[in-house]
């Protein structure tokens, strides 16, 4: 338990960077403060939250990523800021916005090419979130399998990496994912 | 599961939109928030104390009564709040519960209380965090046994021991000392004999002086040996005697014959009967010297007579886990020890330590720190490791004492608190007698009280209300108990005025010359009379609530040559004078019992509903 605490930005001032009321904002401070009372979320910690939402399954490499996603400044925990402005894309960005975030989540150097190697990492730990106890069982290629498919869709030039225009040309094709993206509006 | 970071939960599903652009299949609609109630404030009110909380917090557990619908009945309309009327001390915990997902139980709440909160509010105590789950586990025993010890006194102490036979009279007897003069009489002679016994062993062997015509000492018993013999015959023949009557009166006789006090019984008094068997066989004399040994467990006979002692064999065997390891540990130490000391000192010259088994007495001397001094090591490497013997044996010996201790006085303090809530008891069920006369004295005074005003309303018109007018809840419930004695057209009394009427009843069912109107069952009567005989409790008169009655009803006394009739017939003497006042024709009077004995009162109830007394005035 660091002795390290923070302290967030004024409301006013993260009203204007996100799309939250205020309201909104008071809520998601009191869980986010109600879990971290430092004010910091480190690694560990996110992935004990996060693997609590996946009990079946090891949710902790997926967490592993997603926290490098939002954590911007790459400092190794995160703020209440970062916190809030990635869930505002999230939650309240245009459908652009959520995909470069997705994107950005994909691309694991951050580089702004995903390659396949990248891919599969992100779906295996996917896969790994699922646990053993499924139906059809996970087998050990169904990864590599999914890479394949998602590559052959969304890489144009077959050149073996995907580019932020040919992804989000790609989804902006796709009708399933685009009416995914407007899942999750009202969950705050 | 995840209640406890409910809070993040937003964010887990906003953070799913990464699986979306990889995703097989199409999603799922989500589930829609009908009750998209804005996150508000909630005021809880405990006994005046404000608690305030969001409703979101409360609604983290569904089935608890916070978190559900149930706490609409509580909502109080004009303060608009929700009023419980609790220990607001403790609810201070259910709500800590709901905010962080962490059930602490507070070390100075009673456990019952804190227990009926919980089931109050919905909350099952299992989920009480680790932190605190071993102290109330604990108190949660402590509780339970204290109860079971309440349960298991009333059951022994209850049953009065009437109708016991002969055979479970004489273990009652034996088991509880104090339940009769003969028991504790017997109780203290056995004791006596068996101090006698032990003293007259260990005065055996004292060397007595010599005799004039023998040159060697002589121990008082062989010089006195006719006087020793008769006063072991005597202390054997008591022993024997109250083993056979133990055997009798044993409800389970193989049961008895297998608990550890026969045996010591038994190995009390086999050698003195061994040796009548075969005084004269001089062969078996050295067996029949050892077999005298056994004489001295007449000592733990005492342990019948003494609870210390009871306790520190229970101790023992509670603590034999301890005690195995340490005879374990220090077996290992003195095999150690004792071929190291012999290999160390082989070489010196004429040693003591001739073999390793000779050692083992150098080592054990040595680690329990006796240290007689006869066998020595003479090299240097010998007492080097004998000074190391010597430290690591007050180790290995200190180290299980103390769990052996801190069980023993668990245990003894248990007994202490047994021995004390036994003498408490008395205090106790005096206090609910007490308790339950002055109720019925309450309801006997509520309605002579109504009587009286009725009858003077007759009279005088003029209503007599002297007295302060008594609670509404009293009266509420006085008028309930009258409502059920309409209902089943019998009154209720107080003992005394039960137990005076239940002679009554048996004078008049043993003359049979009463009108016909008499239709009483007599083996009904006669049993709750003989109750009455057995609870050898003496006939009272009846008391001043029937005759404060008298004054506003007919008072008749029976005819005097019809009572001389019934006391010609008495072979009982009882006394007859009671002023009972008899009813007016039109009340008839039922004498039903309170509920002030209880264990008869279902009984009796019965008995008198069947029997449908009706006792006019003697005509």
């Amino acid at each position: 338990l660091s002795m390290v605490r923070h302290q967030p930005e004024g409301l006013d001032q993260l009203q204007a960077q996100t799309q939250f009321t205020r309201k909104e904002l008071q809520s998601l401070y009191r869980g986010f403060k109600n879990e971290c009372p430092s004010g910091l979320v480190d690694e560990e910690t996110f992935k004990t939250i996060y693997s609590q939402f996946f009990p079946q399954g090891d949710a902790t490499t997926y967490a592993h990523f997603l926290f490098n996603a939002f954590d911007m400044d790459r400092n190794g925990s995160i703020r209440f800021e970062d916190f809030v402005l990635g869930l505002s894309v999230l939650l309240r960005g245009s459908v652009t916005e959520k995909l470069r975030w997705a994107f950005n989540l994909y691309d694991i150097n951050k580089d702004g090419y995903i390659t396949k190697e990248e891919m599969l990492a992100i779906m295996t730990s996917i896969y790994d979130m699922m646990g053993r106890y499924t139906l059809p069982s996970v087998r050990d290629d169904s990864p590599f399998e999914h890479v394949e498919k998602f590559f052959q869709k969304m890489d144009r030039n077959r050149d073996g990496v995907v580019t932020i225009d040919e992804f989000i040309e790609t989804c902006q094709r796709d009708e399933n994912i685009m009416a995914s993206m407007q899942l999750f509006e009202n969950v705050i | 599961m995840a209640a406890g970071v409910a809070a993040w939960l937003p964010f887990a599903r906003a953070a799913a939109i990464g699986w979306m652009p990889v995703a097989s299949t199409p999603m799922p609609i989500p589930p829609q928030d009908k009750r998209k109630a804005q996150d508000g404030l909630i005021i809880l009110n405990v006994s005046g104390t404000k608690f305030q909380t969001w409703r979101t917090t409360l609604e983290r557990y569904p089935d608890t009564l916070l978190g559900s619908t149930e706490r609409d009945f509580f909502f109080h309309e004009e303060t608009s709040e929700y009023f419980f009327d609790r220990d607001p001390d403790i609810f201070r915990h259910i709500l800590n519960f709901y905010r962080t997902g962490k059930l602490h139980y507070p070390r100075q709440e009673c456990i019952s209380a804190y227990d009926e909160e919980l089931a109050f509010f919905g909350i099952i105590p299992e989920i009480i965090g680790d932190c605190c789950y071993e102290e109330y586990k604990d108190r949660r025993r402590e509780n339970a046994e204290r109860l079971q010890d309440d349960e298991e006194m009333d059951m022994n102490n209850d049953v009065t021991p009437v109708n016991l036979t002969f055979r479970e009279y004489l273990w009652r007897a034996f088991e509880n000392p104090h339940t009769s003069t003969l028991a504790l009489v017997f109780y203290y002679v056995t004791g006596f004999f068996i101090a006698i016994s032990v003293m007259a062993n260990v005065v055996e062997t004292v060397p007595c002086g010599t005799l004039p015509n023998r040159s060697k000492e002589m121990s008082c018993g062989d010089r006195y040996a006719l006087a020793f013999f008769c006063l072991d015959t005597a202390c054997v023949m008591i022993f024997t005697v109250e083993y056979l009557l133990r055997l009798i009166a044993a409800p389970s006789r193989c049961k008895f014959m297998k608990s550890v006090m026969s045996v010591i019984d038994v190995v009390a008094i086999m050698p003195y009967y061994i040796g009548l068997v075969m005084t004269d066989n001089d062969q078996v004399s050295g067996a029949f010297v050892t077999l005298r040994v056994f004489r001295v467990f007449r000592i733990f006979k005492f342990s019948r007579h003494s609870a210390g002692l009871r306790i520190l064999g229970y101790t023992l065997k509670s603590c034999a886990s301890e005690l195995g390891f340490l005879l374990f540990s220090l077996t290992m130490a003195i095999i150690i020890f004792a071929t190291v000391m012999f290999y160390a000192e082989k070489g010196s010259t004429a040693t003591k330590f001739t073999s390793i088994p000779a050692a083992f007495w150098y080592t054990i001397v040595t680690m329990t720190t006796l240290g007689y001094g006869d066998m020595v090591p003479k090299t240097i490497v010998g007492k080097v490791f004998g000074s190391i013997c010597s430290l690591s044996g007050v180790l290995v010996i200190a180290l299980p004492v103390p769990v052996i201790v801190s069980n023993f006085s668990r245990i003894y303090h248990q007994s202490q608190r047994a021995e004390k809530r036994r003498a408490q008891r008395k205090t106790r069920l005096a206090r609910i007698r007490a308790a339950k006369i002055r109720g019925t004295n309450a309801y006997m005074r509520y309605k002579q009280n109504g009587l009286l005003i009725d009858a003077l309303e007759e009279v005088a018109g003029q209503a007599l209300v002297g007295k302060a007018a008594s609670p509404p809840f009293e009266s509420q419930h006085h008028h309930l108990l009258h409502c059920l004695e309409k209902t089943t057209n019998h009154e209720f009394v107080d003992e005394q005025t039960f137990q005076a009427n239940c002679m009554e009843i048996s004078v008049v069912n043993k003359s049979g010359s009463r009108t016909s109107s008499l239709s009483s069952s007599p083996h009904g009567l006669s049993s709750c009379c003989s109750r009455r005989h057995r609870k050898k409790s003496s006939f009272s008169l009846p008391s001043t609530n029937n005759q404060e009655l008298s004054t506003i009803q007919i008072r008749e006394r029976p005819v005097s040559n019809s009572r001389s009739s019934l006391n010609a017939k008495l072979d009982k003497t009882m006394p007859l004078k009671c002023d009972e006042a008899y009813i007016s024709p039109s009340m008839v009077r039922l004498s039903a019992p309170v509920a002030t004995s209880s264990d008869d009162t279902s009984t009796a109830t019965t008995t008198y509903s069947q029997s449908n007394i009706v006792r006019v005035s003697a005509l």
